[in-house]
């Protein structure tokens, strides 16, 4: 450094790389001071990454020890174009040439889509299977590019599809269980705010926010997916057999109102709920109201002996089939001169159960029906329930009550006709039905556990006995019932064929065939009603629905471990049919 | 007589202090103590977002094989496994169950004493799987 020109040119690029490092740190410490606000927020707002976390929507279980899966999330694939790339590169016919045969593709819609050069995301195929996605991904197509998704899926497929209902795409329940439990199913989104690094990945070291996603809760059915196929399958024989227009059952346990098994038919598979059309989807054994015909006369009698009006051995002039009253023809089935009110009920007679129903007198008449829960909803816990009709007692007119006794003039639904059934076989205490056993949160905690719960108490424990040993010998040789009987087990129940109202006549071909019973008589399990909608050739209860409840019954008396005892009390011997006694 | 050492000879024009060496000597340790954990906490992070990824297919994978598993167990399911393999499942005949009470006594079930054997045959059999 002798040259002093060489010295000097030294401080000088010293200085000006001094200066040059001072200009950079004032401009550091401005931006870090919060000098370059506006250009902070630009910078921050590019690199600020917010993820919402949805959640699978909670499972739905039966209520079989298994707890068997009978709807879940499945993870699935979503697959997309860069319409701008496919263009630029002129490789679209190539790219769904190779994508076709792995995946379903709308190739007019997706070409239509793809044709927008400006647009950088196309859907070409949606919820595509994980292992579809995997050979998709394995062709290393350019421009294609897959995101999760997620779908309801519904293992059994048709099975129990009234009861489940469905979730549409977009997670959101639509009916059945997926409606009524929706807010628990759902759970409750997360969330994740962080910052993204140069290449657009998150860096999880600057997470600076963090909400974990809460799992949609488990909801347990008190439906057992072994009893449901055990119906469904029955009714689906059945209504093959007997050419059927429609049909559905309903199995409830007696002592607490669970409803074990629930069949509507026609029906519908959840998994493609978009090809159902709206009767498909109508939950007939909640949703479908109609004149239950003879199984009504079990309501009507069982007020009259619960007000001690009639007594089992009482007997009623039963006008060789054929009574005019108030001007109205009302006839039998089978015509006998005489019955006691045990073979009015046992050989259905219209003519005995109308005399028992004028003898009640409307009043008490409306008031027992209306406290055997007919008239208004029972409460279940589905959407989609009916009331039923039980016009007002001031409306009902001077034959209203003889008609009714015979299930003509009122609609139910089958839910409610089995209540009634239920309730007898239950000491006339009439429980409320339900299908939601529990609510289970993800981490175990139980959000709702259902307890049996008493609606009303519409006859005397007494009363219900006494109809039970009646019920028990409609199954009996010579009862209307009798193909409804399980060999070893005594059987208590009613049939019911009843003439469809149509355009504001009764049809003389088009019946609703039932048979609603309880087993065993003595010390009832379960209850259970099976109707069938225009069967054909065959159409009365007893030929149609008393054989499947006798076939369900004897498998599900198995399933549930009920110990066979036939062992009802037989009634007094001095009930007879056309015995002595007082005539009405 | 020796001559003089100059002493400015040696000297550096800019002389650096040693405090100033000192204090860039740790600005160059905290430095690289920096450098390090914030490379330490990239790596985590990968290894979190690895692990979360993980986590998801693994949860993926658990529901489907759920959904498999509930159709495998599915009484349809197992009743054309049933038919495939030729075997024909029947309910236990009433006089075939024996149950224990809590006593420990054996009892068999009521009703059965004087059945025919061709009544007990048809009725000891309810195909599930025709």
């Amino acid at each position: 450094m002798t040259d002093p020109r060489g010295s000097t040119r030294f401080v000088f690029i010293v200085a000006l790389l001094g200066l040059a490092m001072a200009v950079l740190v004032g401009r550091l410490a401005y931006l870090h001071l919060g000098g370059g606000n506006h250009s902070q927020a630009t910078v921050a707002k590019q690199r600020t990454f917010k993820q919402t976390l949805t959640v699978p929507r909670g499972r739905i279980l039966d209520g079989s020890p298994a707890a068997s899966i009978l709807a879940l999330n499945v993870g699935v694939k979503d697959i997309w174009v860069d319409p701008s790339l496919l263009n630029t590169s002129n490789c679209i016919g190539s790219t769904l040439t190779r994508l076709a045969p792995l995946i379903p593709i709308d190739l007019a819609e997706v070409l239509l889509h793809i044709n927008k050069t400006n647009s950088q995301f196309a859907v070409i195929s949606r919820y595509i299977s994980a292992e579809k996605a995997d050979a998709v991904a394995n062709l290393k197509l350019p421009g294609v590019h897959m995101s999760d998704s997620s779908i309801r899926s519904y293992p059994q497929n048709i099975m129990l599809c009234h009861v489940l209902g469905f979730a549409n795409n977009e997670g959101v329940g639509s009916s059945g269980i997926e409606l009524a439990m929706e807010k628990l199913l759902k759970g409750s989104p997360g969330l994740i705010e962080s910052r993204l690094d140069g290449h657009r990945r998150e860096m999880v070291e600057r997470r600076t926010q963090e909400i974990p996603a809460k799992n949609g809760a488990d909801v347990v059915l008190t439906i057992d997916q072994n009893l449901q196929y055990m119906l469904e399958k029955s009714i689906d024989a059945a209504m093959e057999r007997n050419r059927s227009k429609a049909a559905f059952a309903v199995m409830e346990r007696v002592r607490t109102g669970e409803i074990l098994a629930m069949v509507s038919r026609p029906g519908f598979d959840p998994n493609k709920f978009r090809d159902a059309k709206d009767l498909q989807k109508l939950n007939r054994a909640i949703g479908y109201v109609y004149e239950p015909g003879s199984t009504f006369k079990v309501s009507v009698i069982a007020a009259a002996l619960n007000e001690g009006i009639v007594t089992p051995d009482l007997m009623f002039n039963t006008e060789n089939g054929r009574w005019l009253y108030q001007g109205k023809v009302l006839r039998d089935y089978h015509a006998y001169a005489k019955l006691n009110v045990a073979d009015i009920l046992k050989k259905s007679s219209n003519i005995g159960a109308a005399k028992i129903a004028i003898m009640l007198g409307d009043a008490r008449m409306d008031r027992y029906l209306r406290s055997f829960g007919l008239g208004s909803k029972l409460g279940l816990d589905l959407p989609g329930e009916e009331g039923g009709i039980l016009s007002p007692v001031q409306k009902w007119s001077p034959i209203s009550s003889s008609r009714i006794a015979i299930g003509q003039g009122v609609a139910v639904t089958g839910l409610q006709m089995l209540g009634v059934l239920c309730a007898i076989a239950n000491d006339g205490m009439l429980m409320k039905p339900y299908v939601v056993k529990e609510v289970i949160a993800d981490d175990g905690t139980v959000l709702l556990r259902r307890q049996p719960q008493i609606l009303s108490h519409p006859i005397r424990p007494e009363t219900a006995a006494l109809m039970r040993r009646l019920l028990a010998r409609v199954c009996e040789e010579g009862g209307t019932g009798i193909k409804a009987r399980v060999d070893g087990f005594s059987v208590g129940g009613k049939t019911g064929t009843a003439q469809k109202p149509i355009s504001g006549h009764y049809s003389e071909t088009d019946y609703m065939a039932s048979f609603v019973g309880f087993l065993p008589a003595d010390k009832p399990e379960i209850g259970m009603i099976v109707v069938f909608d225009e069967p054909q050739p065959l159409h009365t209860g007893g030929a149609v629905s008393a054989p499947v409840f006798g076939e369900v019954a004897e498998q599900a008396v198995r399933y549930l471990g009920i110990i066979p005892t036939e062992n009802v009390a037989p009634l007094s011997n001095t009930v007879q049919a056309d015995g002595p006694g007082e005539t009405f | 007589m020796m001559a003089k050492k100059n002493k400015k000879k040696g000297q550096s024009k800019f002389p650096v202090p040693v405090p100033l060496v000192a204090l860039l000597l740790v600005l160059v340790g905290f430095a690289l103590v920096y450098v390090c954990l914030h490379s330490r906490t990239e790596t985590l992070g990968r290894e979190i977002r690895g692990l979360e990824a993980a986590r998801d297919r693994l949860r993926d994978q658990l529901v489907r094989e759920q959904c498999e598993w509930a159709k495998m167990q599915s009484p349809s399911s197992l009743e054309q496994a049933l038919k495939a393999h030729g075997l024909v499942m029947t309910w236990p005949g009433r006089d075939q169950i024996v149950r224990v009470r809590y006593d420990g006594s054996l009892d068999t079930l009521h009703g059965f004493e004087s059945r025919p054997m061709t009544r007990v045959a048809r009725n000891n059999r309810i195909v599930m799987n025709d």
